[in-house]
């Protein structure tokens, strides 16, 4: 499964530019499902069929994409501005690296006086940053990089088990729980509808289109969670890696269906897995675009505590996330609910 | 001339009904006479040669901001709340319509002998006042309601390169589709033309027309932020004026279809085409509500550069709404959406 995690969470694709991780998917599920399909704004819908008597619909929702920036401008000497695709607060790109398609970028910050360089580091703004990319002249830029060109975080997958740290382990985690999930689901009672959904980053897009487009009875987004198990964590919240899934109640977007949370419960209680509840007093998930379009989806949302979400370096622990995947297969095996 | 009198017609959101009557009324023809929908959408089919069952969808909004009287004082000012993004530091020392009638009226502000450093701050809505010359409150009442609609008085002004006047977000995109209806030959797909209300409260009309038309892809035309004025600097202009279109690919809500996005540039590219790519990527537009809504359509923006736009005066370059015309023109005979489209992923 890390293997999985390192390949789906390295590859640069954030919000409208899933591409690349929706092949990279595909990739992995050639044999293990019965059909797939990209919808009209990208979305990449797998299935496999149940064979269940009283068989319904499930969503299980990964969002494909992730944070990232774009950019904005070239200047005459090569450097480049960026805005930010999602929520990138400008705070975690001060020395960080860049991706664009395999051109790395520098981030570093403006100041002509020692005033405006106190500034740009103690009021990150996106007006002060710029990105090197090595270029001696806009020309020189130009033949690697273009105005409206996508680009992610670069930053390495590292094994600290049994933590797991990458970036965009927001939403990839997903992705690969529900990779494995269909793989590990031999013969599941239920139609399985896996859910690589574009744009969750900049405002739950693709699964508000999914949620008209598949007459789901039941949808789970699997996304990440906060966490508060650090030095002086959100005392009002209780998230801790290693404590199993959680499964969540509130978060701001979306108050999970009672009969989700119910059968998450259950699933996991009948095959002792272990997990937690989630009340999150921020944030939200592909679960709000599922209940809200059409005539509603019953959703809920399965977390996966996650340290520095939104940071370069994501942490997730790895029992947390076969845990996760044990009770994907058992929902989807399980007749009734 | 459209545009202008696209400008001087008053319309802020929920207020549209004397922009799409002008509408409808220039464009209707007995074979074509427009459709209006329960919202207040109006549109217009320019029906393809048989040869394609798809639809490319052309979009603008009506609405323009503005604002709205909430309260009549006792001294016979009005108090005013925001219809859409109005920053309120533009309001002060200008004219206004007040009402359906046009009932002419002026936001001061006190004298700068009178001030200390009142300029140094920001006037928020508690201050900004409409006065109609009314002397009290039953004075006022007989001529003002709770509710009437305040517009900018700007009357359009066309200079040498340059189109001036309020409203220009977005009635530059109604006439550039106006013109485009009536110049456009028939094509193998048909196109629809969309204008649309409730923009610039919420992206509130534009939903309803995708179940009437399920169109295959839309371009979303916009007078867009231009920001080249000296005090932004350079590298966070958004757009600049006489650079031709300005096609945007990511927008508060939504990353612009891709596809859309590097078949647009890539044809401009290739045929030598004046355009500019976007250089923000704050503002929504329609197309997050298109691409969000029901099935999804992917949406391409290519928009007209506006500079001061939320005021009572914009501007945008002749050359620009002329060679945003014809792009689009050359887009849509050339069949560029759906060929992207067409590319499997």
């Amino acid at each position: 499964m890390k293997e999985l995690i390192k390949k789906l969470t390295q590859v640069s694709a954030p919000s409208g530019r899933e591409r690349k991780v929706h092949l990279a998917i595909l990739e992995e599920l050639e044999g293990f499902i019965d059909g797939y399909r990209f919808d009209n704004v990208s979305n990449l819908i797998v299935w496999k069929n149940g064979n269940g008597e009283n068989k319904k619909n499930f969503i299980f929702d990964g969002h494909a994409d992730e944070i990232g920036v774009v950019i904005t401008n070239i200047d005459e000497k090569g450097f480049l501005r960026i805005d930010p695709v999602g929520g990138v607060n400008p705070l975690m790109l001060l020395g960080t690296l860049l991706n664009f398609d395999d051109v790395t970028g520098i981030v570093s910050y403006e100041g002509e006086t020692d005033e405006d360089a106190k500034k740009s580091l103690t009021q990150p703004s996106y007006d002060y940053l710029f990105v090197d990319i090595g270029a001696t002249s806009r020309e020189d830029a130009q033949k690697k990089v273009h105005i409206g060109q996508f680009g992610s975080y670069l930053s390495p997958f590292v094994d600290m088990d049994p933590m797991l740290v990458s970036k965009s382990m927001d939403d990839r985690i997903a992705c690969a729980i529900v990779v494995q999930a269909i793989k590990e689901t031999q013969n599941p009672y239920h139609n399985i509808y896996g859910i690589f959904s574009v744009q969750e980053e900049v405002g739950i897009l693709g699964a508000k289109v999914a949620a008209y487009d598949i007459h789901a009875d039941i949808a789970i987004a699997v996304d990440v969670t906060g966490h508060t198990d650090t030095p002086k964590g959100n005392k009002r919240m209780d998230l801790q890696l290693g404590k199993g899934p959680a499964i969540k109640i509130k978060d701001k977007a979306s108050i999970s269906d009672e009969s989700v949370v119910r059968l998450l419960t259950k699933c996991a209680k009948a095959n002792q897995i272990p997990f937690q509840y989630e009340v999150l007093i921020y944030g939200g998930t592909n679960a709000h675009g599922y209940q809200l379009t059409g005539a509603g989806i019953k959703s809920g949302t399965l977390s996966i505590p996650c340290r520095y979400v939104h940071s370069p370096h994501e942490m997730v622990h790895l029992e947390d996330v076969k845990n996760a995947v044990r009770l994907l297969n058992a929902v989807a095996l399980k007749s009734d609910w | 001339m459209f545009l202008k009198d696209l400008c001087e017609i008053n319309g802020a959101s929920g207020n549209e009904d004397r922009v799409r009557s002008y509408i409808q009324e220039q464009l209707k023809s007995p074979e074509e006479p427009g459709q209006v929908d329960v919202l207040g959408n109006l549109f217009f089919e320019k029906k393809g040669n048989g040869t394609s069952d798809k639809t490319i969808l052309l979009m603008a909004h009506t609405d323009e901001v503005g604002l709205m009287v909430t309260n009549i004082q006792d001294d016979g000012l009005l108090a005013v709340s925001p219809i859409g993004g109005v920053d309120p530091r533009v309001l002060l020392g200008k004219r206004v319509w007040v009402g359906e009638n046009n009932l002419p009226g002026v936001i001061g502000y006190k004298a700068i002998h009178l001030q200390k450093e009142d300029f140094k701050t920001l006037p928020d809505w508690d201050k900004v006042r409409v006065d109609i010359g009314a002397q009290k409150k039953e004075e006022a009442q007989k001529s003002v309601n709770l509710g009437d609609y305040v517009h900018f008085y700007s009357p359009f002004e066309e200079y040498e390169n340059r189109y001036v006047g309020k409203a220009l977000d977005d009635r530059a995109g109604c006439a550039l589709l106006m013109a485009l209806y009536r110049e456009l030959p028939v094509l193998n797909h048909r196109v629809v033309f969309a204008f649309v209300v409730q923009e610039e409260i919420g992206l509130r009309g534009s939903g309803s027309t995708l179940k009437r038309y399920k169109p295959d892809a839309a371009i979303v035309v916009e007078g867009t932020t231009a920001g080249d004025n000296p005090e932004l600097k350079r590298e966070r202009w958004s757009t600049h004026l006489d650079n031709g279109p300005a096609i945007s690919y990511l927008q508060s809500g939504y990353a612009l279809d891709y596809r859309l996005f590097e078949a647009i540039v890539a044809f401009a590219n290739q045929k030598g085409i004046l355009y500019q790519l976007k250089g923000r990527t704050v503002g929504g537009t329609d197309g997050t509500r298109l691409a969000s809504t029901y099935f999804g359509v992917p949406c391409a923006g290519v928009n007209i550069p506006s500079r001061y736009i939320h005021s009572p005066v914009s501007v945008i370059s002749k050359k620009d709404f002329e060679n945003t015309k014809q792009f689009i023109a050359d887009i849509l005979t050339e069949e560029i959406l759906l060929k992207a489209l067409e590319v499997k992923v």
